[in-house]
């Protein structure tokens, strides 16, 4: 065989093994997955966690609570209460006190614990909400509160799936929520993801235990704080001049990418962007730090094409709507008409489910 | 208003106390209608969600259920469906053009008296065959906006030989204009590029043997 067609074999071989990467980066919109810092420390906890979860379940209540992997379990998600959604896992208000307290140790191995604490805030509201107490509500006692057949709120009402074998490995995934409440973490190897998942809250501010509680407090805070720190000009792209009543990317809505609208990160002052991601930050950092530590590095890589949009007015205490959308990230905050009602959305249109790990 | 806030009173008052918890939870007094648009270069599909409230739902099934038996039989629900579709005003670069209906899913009058059941339509309409250059998508939802709330939003077209350079609307959201960019370049979609890389590989891989057998014949 000559030089020139040993040169054109060498040609061709390159451009074959090349499509698999060139097509990662087109799906990752260019930015290299970044890795994760102590890699693996996270898995082995939760491995451990779920392991140990599951070994205290009775057969019946296993066959709640498994599921495998790519099962359709995966995309049963709302933030609609048990009684109008039905949410085919292990209720906890079905479980022992031991057994309910080795799933919510699953939930705590998988989040961080700004992100556990935040999960607890969202379901005490609920059981609030439950008691119709004005902050006097939260005891674990109670039975379904809708009564009658009708919708369900409280600490009982949120459920537990394993969707895989737990594993150092093999890709699995952990499913917690109920109303007002979804998080998925899948977990592949020392990598994990929490897309997509859907904290909410209402009541958005009430007292427990002598303590004033904002499930979603700084999500508010630091998004009114933000679009207040941009000027006149910045405001103006920032700014949509039309009501968003409502989450455009909600609960049923995966493998959808919307048209990105506002202003570019790229157009703000570094002060502006530190407040962007650490805005951004209140979502992601619900995951555990070694998979939160790397989706912010992938967002900050991807600050050129990270877009802030914002929707009424600017006055803390209004109903206002925003959203951060990048590449690789789409957050919404969405008020219910009201600032006591707030539903919010975290995603990867590259990544929900793991599906790019 | 009055009248809307009567609506509400009552639906509250019927729904009982078991039912308020529910009611402080979810859209009480508006119809929700999200609607998303995805371009390509001779058609444009519609994904719709439309959400009524629970003050406003008892209206919207005694729409459907057009012969009052308290069933929302698939008749019904086509006609509804289409009658929404029909409502929907649209133009491509001010030419009118009309969406047809190809789907719905009607969720359980329970769920839709709970005012958390969804009615799902997709629908299409062909666009003529878009020259490169600048466009404009105006779409108008006319149906009950007296008493709507709307969402409307441009997906990310799937050909890189589109691109959205705006996204126009009117206060809340009822109209919604797509200004969008038809690129003249022959770049490949990414769907493409694998089976296009693939060919361009085997191309050169039998070039290359080809030339192998050549010189081996010049040779002998």
């Amino acid at each position: 065989m000559s030089r020139f067609s040993r040169l054109l074999l060498l040609a061709a071989a390159c451009v074959l093994s090349a499509l698999p990467i060139a097509a990662r980066s087109l799906q990752r919109g260019g930015a290299a997955p970044a890795p994760a810092a102590n890699a693996g420390g996270t898995t082995a906890r939760a491995v451990s966690a779920a392991t140990a979860f599951l070994a205290t379940l009775s057969d019946a209540e296993r066959a709640k609570a498994a599921f495998p992997f790519d099962s359709p379990q995966k995309t049963n998600w709302s933030n609609l209460p048990t009684g109008i959604y039905q949410r085919n896992s292990l209720r906890l208000g079905d479980l022992a006190p031991a057994k309910r307290n080795a799933a919510m140790a699953v939930v705590a191995a998988v989040l961080s614990a700004n992100g556990y604490r935040k999960v607890n805030d969202i379901m005490n509201g609920d059981e609030v909400l439950r008691t119709g107490g004005g902050g006097q509500g939260g005891g674990r006692g109670g039975g379904r509160g809708g009564g009658r057949g009708g919708p369900a709120f409280g600490l009982d009402e949120y459920y537990i799936a394993i969707l895989g074998t737990p594993s150092p490995a093999a890709p699995w995934m952990v499913q917690f929520g109920g109303h007002h409440l979804a998080i998925n973490v899948t977990i592949v190897g020392a990598s994990n993801v929490m897309t997509p998942s859907l904290p909410a809250a209402q009541p958005a501010s009430y007292t427990l235990n002598g303590q004033s509680i904002r499930p979603l407090g700084a999500e508010n805070d630091k998004g009114f704080a933000l679009i207040n720190a941009l000027n006149a000009g910045q405001q103006a792209k920032a700014i949509l001049p039309s009501r968003v009543a409502d989450l455009v990317l909600g609960a049923g809505q995966d493998g959808k990418t919307i048209q990105p609208e506002g202003i570019l990160a790229s157009e703000l002052t570094p002060a502006q962007q530190t407040m962007l991601f650490d805005l951004a930050h209140e979502w992601v950092g619900i995951l555990n730090d070694e998979g939160a530590n790397a989706k912010m590095a992938e967002l900050k890589g991807n600050l050129s094409r990270t877009y802030f949009a914002w929707s009424g007015p600017t006055t803390n205490g209004s109903v206002a709507y925003f959203r951060i959308q990048g590449p690789t990230v789409v957050i919404e905050y969405a008020p219910q008409g009201n600032v006591d009602h707030i539903h919010t959305i975290y995603r990867d249109p590259t990544n929900d489910y793991g599906a790019g790990l | 208003m009055r009248a809307r806030l009567l609506t509400l009173t009552m639906a509250l008052a019927l729904a009982g106390v078991s039912r308020e918890v529910s009611l402080e939870a979810h859209r009480l007094d508006e119809y929700l209608q999200a609607t998303r648009l995805m371009v390509s270069l001779d058609r444009v599909t519609l994904e719709m969600d439309l959400t009524p409230g629970v003050a406003v739902a008892p209206a919207i099934v005694k729409t459907i259920d057009t012969n009052g038996d308290g069933v929302l039989s698939e008749a019904e629900a086509d006609a509804y469906a289409t009658q929404v579709v029909t409502s929907l005003v649209m133009k491509l670069d001010g030419e009118p053009v009309q969406p047809r209906l190809d789907g719905r899913q009607m969720p359980g009058l329970n769920a839709l008296h709970e005012g958390t059941g969804v009615i799902r339509l997709r629908a299409s309409a062909a666009l003529p065959r878009t020259r490169t250059g600048d466009h404009h998508l105006f779409l108008r939802n006319t149906h009950r906006s007296d008493i709507a709330a709307y969402l409307a939003n441009a997906l990310v077209p799937d050909d890189d030989r589109i691109g959205i350079t705006g996204q126009r609307r009117d206060a809340v959201q009822q109209e919604l204009t797509i200004d969008y960019r038809v690129s003249g370049l022959h770049t490949w979609p990414t769907s493409l590029a694998f089976p296009i890389g693939a060919l361009a590989a085997l191309g050169l891989a039998a070039l290359a043997l080809a030339h192998a057998k050549n010189s081996r014949a010049t040779n002998q």
